[in-house]
C-alpha cells in the first residue's frame, strides 16, 4: 500500500509534528507512514483523511 | 505528560541501580577478572545504554506533548515480545546443552541466560523499530 501523506501534508503546510499531534500519534509513526514502512489501522487512516479533508482512497493507494 | 515523564524517570533510576550493583560487584571482587566477567560487564553496559535510550525517547516525547504510546509503538512492542520470547526458548535450549559441558556455577549460567534474554529483546526492538512493520 502506498500513500500520498507527504504530498497532502505539503499542500496543507503541515509539518510531520503538526500532523502527528492532530491525529494523536508519535512523529515517528508519521515518518514510517510516509516511507511506506507501516500500514496504518483503519482508524488512523480515517483520522489522517479527516485532517486533510479528503477521502481515505485519495490518500492511501491500494495496489 | 507527567505520567510519561514518571516512567522515564523510573527507567533512569533502574539504570542507575543496575550500574551501582555492577560497581559494587567490581569493587568487592579481588580485581582478577576473567574474560567472561569482562564480557558480562560489556553486555550489562549495553543493556543499560538501551534502557537510557528508551528513557530519553520517552522524555523527548513528553516534552513534545506526544502520546507515550501509539498504535505503531504498541505493535512494535507486541512483535518484539513474541519474537524475543521465541528466540529465548532456543537460547535456553543452547544454555542447557552447554551447561553440562562447561564448568560454570548455576547462578552464573542463569545470569547469562537472563542477560541473553535482555540482549535478544533489545536487538528485536531495535530491528522492528528501525525497519518498521509492513503488510499487517
Amino acid at each position: 500500500m502506498n500513500n500520498r501523506i507527504k504530498e497532502f501534508r505539503a499542500r496543507n503546510n503541515l509539518t510531520q509534528e503538526d500532523l502527528a499531534k492532530k491525529v494523536k500519534v508519535r512523529r515517528e509513526t508519521i515518518v514510517f507512514l510516509e516511507k511506506n514502512k507501516y500500514n496504518p489501522s483503519l482508524k488512523l487512516a480515517y483520522d489522517i483523511a479527516r485532517v486533510f479533508d479528503a477521502k481515505i482512497e485519495e490518500i492511501f493507494l491500494f495496489e | 505528560m507527567i505520567k510519561n515523564m514518571k516512567k522515564a524517570v523510573i527507567v533512569f533510576i533502574v539504570a542507575v541501580l543496575v550500574l551501582a550493583t555492577v560497581g559494587v560487584w567490581i569493587f568487592s571482587s579481588s580485581g582478577n577478572f576473567k574474560p567472561t566477567d569482562i564480557l558480562s560487564f560489556g553486555v550489562i553496559i549495553l543493556v543499560v545504554a538501551f534502557a537510557v535510550f528508551i528513557g530519553i525517547r520517552r522524555l523527548t516525547s513528553a516534552k513534545r506533548g506526544e502520546p507515550p504510546e501509539d498504535e505503531l509503538s504498541k505493535k512494535v512492542m507486541r512483535k518484539t515480545s513474541s519474537l524475543s520470547y521465541y528466540i529465548s526458548l532456543y537460547l535456553w535450549l543452547v544454555i542447557m546443552y552447554f551447561s553440562d559441558r562447561l564448568d560454570y556455577e548455576t547462578h552464573a549460567i542463569i545470569g547469562a541466560g537472563i542477560l541473553g534474554m535482555a540482549v535478544v529483546f533489545a536487538v528485536c526492538w531495535l530491528v522492528f523499530n528501525f525497519t518498521g512493520i509492513r503488510h499487517e
